[in-house]
């Protein structure tokens, strides 16, 4: 793991240095709401925010999605997409969201590698900084995460004022730094230990805590529990903590017609919607908001932990900050933990 | 200032009947300014009970929300009555949906509040950003009175209002089994200045306007979620036969969804503000709705959310309705 | 794309019993009106539901008509006065987004009235001639 300084003021020609190799997506502020976006001029690039409004995970796995498209008829054909080629740059993502990343390739390369999300995930490079003022309801530490954690991503950039300390973790960060050679320079064991400060400020500046340890197992005794009947009752069953959660990724698979031609595409969908797992038949076998609430922490607390090993949670805190009836993990985890079994 | 003990103390009255399933209030949040929904069903519950200048949810939305689930055999349904607090506002949408046969009168016990306005989550967010800690907000007089880390704010109360709350024309609930409080005898007079503003602009300027805004949605369907007024069993745009909005994120889908949802509330809307307050991306669907609230009542002088015994709009005529554009 | 070259596409909704048969009546009587719309016969006007002109207008078409019976004809009784109060309220919310509300119009047609129905296409089809292609809310379709 390599460690250089970018001065601040070359922040603006290494990002032009990287556009003309790279696609570059980076955090825009339109109205008070940042969102990563393909930037096209230095200038749109706002870093002065907590966290995005939706997570970056929309770039790699876009909202809509073509699969193949097709002609009916007697011509009938089905012809594949291209997939894109371009290598691609997200700069500014903060380590939680490049954790989701992690998280979420197990489930994109198991039994089937979709090539979709794959081909751009491995045509992207992370480019991340590390948050100085940690949101409200953020929560990384109680995830394994930090709010200057490099390890998911492949450049670290902390802000140490006039400069920013530089962390290259990979291969692929590595070719950053190569593009961008006069720019960086070497650092001094001072910026590591200004960086450790930074990172220990930020960490203690997290307040709310969120306490995992047994959490996989504990959950499966409480299956039954009126407890979920409570927290689910206030739930209003809207897809907003789904779309915004990073980790968050199922989808649905439409065909879009026209009377000649056509396409499949790929959505995203919200197991909070009852439509999710509505079966031809007519039954559902989740009918109620219990039901989906319910499984909606399952999934990420109990059965991605016992599939993959990891829970898929990064504590970015998006789904406490937008919830339109404070429905909050954090609280309803540290609840289950305490139902007496 | 609401007097809480008196709501406490009706609730718990209401709370303890044979026929009630259970109360609806609000309760302290899990941090900052935020309060939220609860369900009370017994007396230890009703001590939680809060209302306070922060409880902005229309609490209507969840007696349509309930699910009627297929039974075990033998098992009865269970009828209890749901008791509901609603602010001035919120008692319209009960009195629509009775309106519209969604519900009937002797289905809920109401708990009235005359209100005084409530805040706006993203002012007061604004003004005191990242509260860990549960803060309280109280009245007095023309001031908003905030206590936080020991320190007080007093704040004008025109800083931090909902811009709905500044011209209600309805703080008194129209709808009650009880009320906490006198009924206030201020109102405000409902001008849809925006709105006629918005008119005069060229139709170019208004689809640029629009189209960004639609550019934006992320059709997680929040909007229609948190709407009272939003209670179909299967919505439109969930149907797949025949698919009217196709589930594809573009201006031309998000588009079709918002004309559809702002069409199905004409002349139902009753102007709560929900929609806006939960969009994730800031579209701004009160201006949407605004605009054929304000048609309605000039073309068909037509209010929602006002008289039970009234008919629904679009489910009745008049003959001398306006037909100056029918060729 | 010149202004002459422009041939809108107009989808019509017409109700059987009234100005579906007095479209017909244009026909037989070989009354000429410009061949520019696409007729959809519903059994009453009050059959349309808004999503319809929003779906026509998203898959190509420049406007859309609805015709129906004369207030008191209608053969359902109040089918048309529902249809003119939607038709108006549509229109409205139309043009409050940026949507030419001229692209949706209506017509009392009676099956008598094959003349009535041509004339109406004629200016129909001048009227969006004038305004335009809809681009805005069109299906790209660029999968």
């Amino acid at each position: 793991m390599e460690s250089l300084i970018l001065a601040k003021n070359k922040l603006p020609e290494l990002i032009k240095r990287i556009q003309s190799k790279y696609l570059l997506f980076a955090p825009t502020k339109t109205d008070d709401i940042t969102l990563f976006k393909p930037i096209n001029d230095y200038k749109e690039i706002n870093l002065e925010f907590c966290n995005s409004k939706l997570p970056p995970k929309s770039l790699l796995f876009c909202q809509t999605e073509t699969l193949f498209k097709f002609k009916q008829g007697i011509s009938a054909e089905v012809k594949s997409v291209d997939l894109p080629n371009s290598k691609n740059v997200i700069f500014g993502i903060r380590p939680c969201d490049s954790k989701s990343f992690t998280i979420v390739d197990s489930v994109f390369k198991d039994d089937f590698v979709d090539p979709y999300y794959m081909k751009k995930r491995e045509n992207t490079i992370l480019i991340g900084l590390a948050c100085i003022k940690p949101g409200v309801n953020c929560f990384c530490t109680s995830m394994d995460g930090g709010p200057a954690n490099s390890e998911d991503l492949d450049i670290l950039l902390t802000d140490l004022g006039d400069k920013y300390y530089v962390e290259v973790e990979s291969k692929k960060g590595n070719e950053i730094i190569k593009i961008g050679k006069n720019f960086f320079s070497k650092s001094s064991a001072n910026d590591k230990t200004r960086k450790n400060e930074i990172s220990k400020k930020a960490e203690n500046a997290i307040t709310r805590n969120m306490k995992t340890k047994g959490i996989v197992e504990k959950l499966d005794n409480i299956f039954e529990n009126p407890l979920w009947k409570k927290i689910s009752m206030k739930c209003l069953g809207c897809g907003i903590c789904t779309y915004q959660c990073p980790t968050c990724h199922c989808f649905d698979i439409q065909d879009e017609t026209t009377l000649y031609d056509g396409a499949r595409v790929r959505v995203w969908d919200t197991c909070m919607n009852p439509e999710y797992t509505s079966h031809a038949s007519g039954h559902n076998p989740r009918p109620a908001r219990m039901n989906r609430t319910r499984n909606r922490v399952y999934h990420k607390f109990n059965y991605y932990p016992k599939n993959y090993n990891i829970i898929a949670c990064v504590g970015c805190g998006r789904c406490i900050n937008d919830c339109p009836v404070n429905i909050d993990i954090i609280d309803i985890i540290n609840k289950a933990r305490e139902v007496k079994t | 200032m609401v007097n809480l003990n008196k709501l406490r103390e009706e609730a718990n009255k209401i709370v303890n009947r044979d026929d009630i399933k259970y109360i609806i209030g609000w309760e302290k949040g899990t941090y900052g300014f935020q309060v939220t929904p609860f369900f009370a069903t017994t007396s230890d519950d009703i001590d939680k009970l809060i209302f306070s200048p922060l409880c902005i949810h229309n609490l209507t939305v969840f007696p349509m929300l309930e699910e009627k689930l297929p039974m075990r055999k033998g098992a009865e349904e269970d009828t209890r009555k749901i008791g509901l607090v609603v602010k001035g506002c919120d008692s319209r949408a009960i009195i629509q949906i009775i309106q519209e046969k969604g519900l009937n009168r002797d289905d809920l016990v109401i708990i009235g509040i005359p209100c005084t306005g409530v805040i706006d989550p993203k002012k007061i967010n604004e003004k005191f950003p990242n509260q860990t800690k549960p803060v309280n907000v109280e009245e007095y007089e023309k001031y908003f009175i905030i206590k936080i880390n020991g320190k007080t704010h007093k704040i004008l109360k025109e800083e931090l209002l909902m811009n709905k709350c500044k011209q209600c024309e309805f703080p008194n609930p129209l709808v009650y089994d009880v009320l906490i409080g006198p009924e206030i005898k201020n109102k405000g007079k409902n001008i849809y200045k925006n709105i006629e503003s918005f008119k005069k602009k060229s139709l170019k300027e208004k689809w640029e306007y629009w189209e960004k805004q639609f550019d934006k949605c992320i059709r997680c369907y929040a909007c229609r979620n948190v709407c009272p007024m939003c209670y179909c069993e299967e919505c439109m745009v969930d149907q797949l036969n025949p698919q009217w909005v196709r589930r594809s994120v573009n201006v031309s889908e998000n588009t079709a969804w918002n004309i559809m949802r702002a069409f199905h509330l004409a002349g139902r809307c009753i102007d709560c503000g929900e929609c806006e307050r939960v969009c994730p991306a800031g579209i701004p669907l009160v201006k949407l709705n605004k605009k054929l609230e304000k048609e309605v009542i000039e073309m068909f002088d037509y209010t929602p959310g006002l008289d039970v015994e009234e008919k629904p709009l679009l489910a009745m005529f008049k003959p001398e309705d306006p037909e100056e554009f029918i060729l | 794309m010149s202004k002459d070259s422009f041939k809108p596409n107009i989808v019509a909704f017409l109700c059987n019993w009234c100005s579906y048969a007095g479209a017909d009546l244009a026909g037989t009587s070989r009354i000429e009106y410009p061949p520019n719309v696409k007729v959809i016969r519903v059994m009453c006007s009050g059959r349309v539901n808004p999503m319809f002109v929003v779906n026509a207008l998203q898959e190509g078409a420049d406007g859309v008509l609805i015709g129906g019976c004369h207030p008191g004809d209608c053969h359902y009784i109040q089918g048309n006065y529902f249809a003119k109060r939607r038709t108006a309220v549509l229109k409205k919310l139309l043009e409050h987004i940026g949507i030419d509300e001229r692209r949706v119009r209506m017509t009392w047609v009676s099956a008598a009235e094959g003349k009535k129905f041509a004339d109406v296409i004629k200016e129909i089809t001048e009227d969006i001639k004038k305004i335009g292609p809809m681009q805005q809310i069109r299906r790209k379709n660029n999968w």
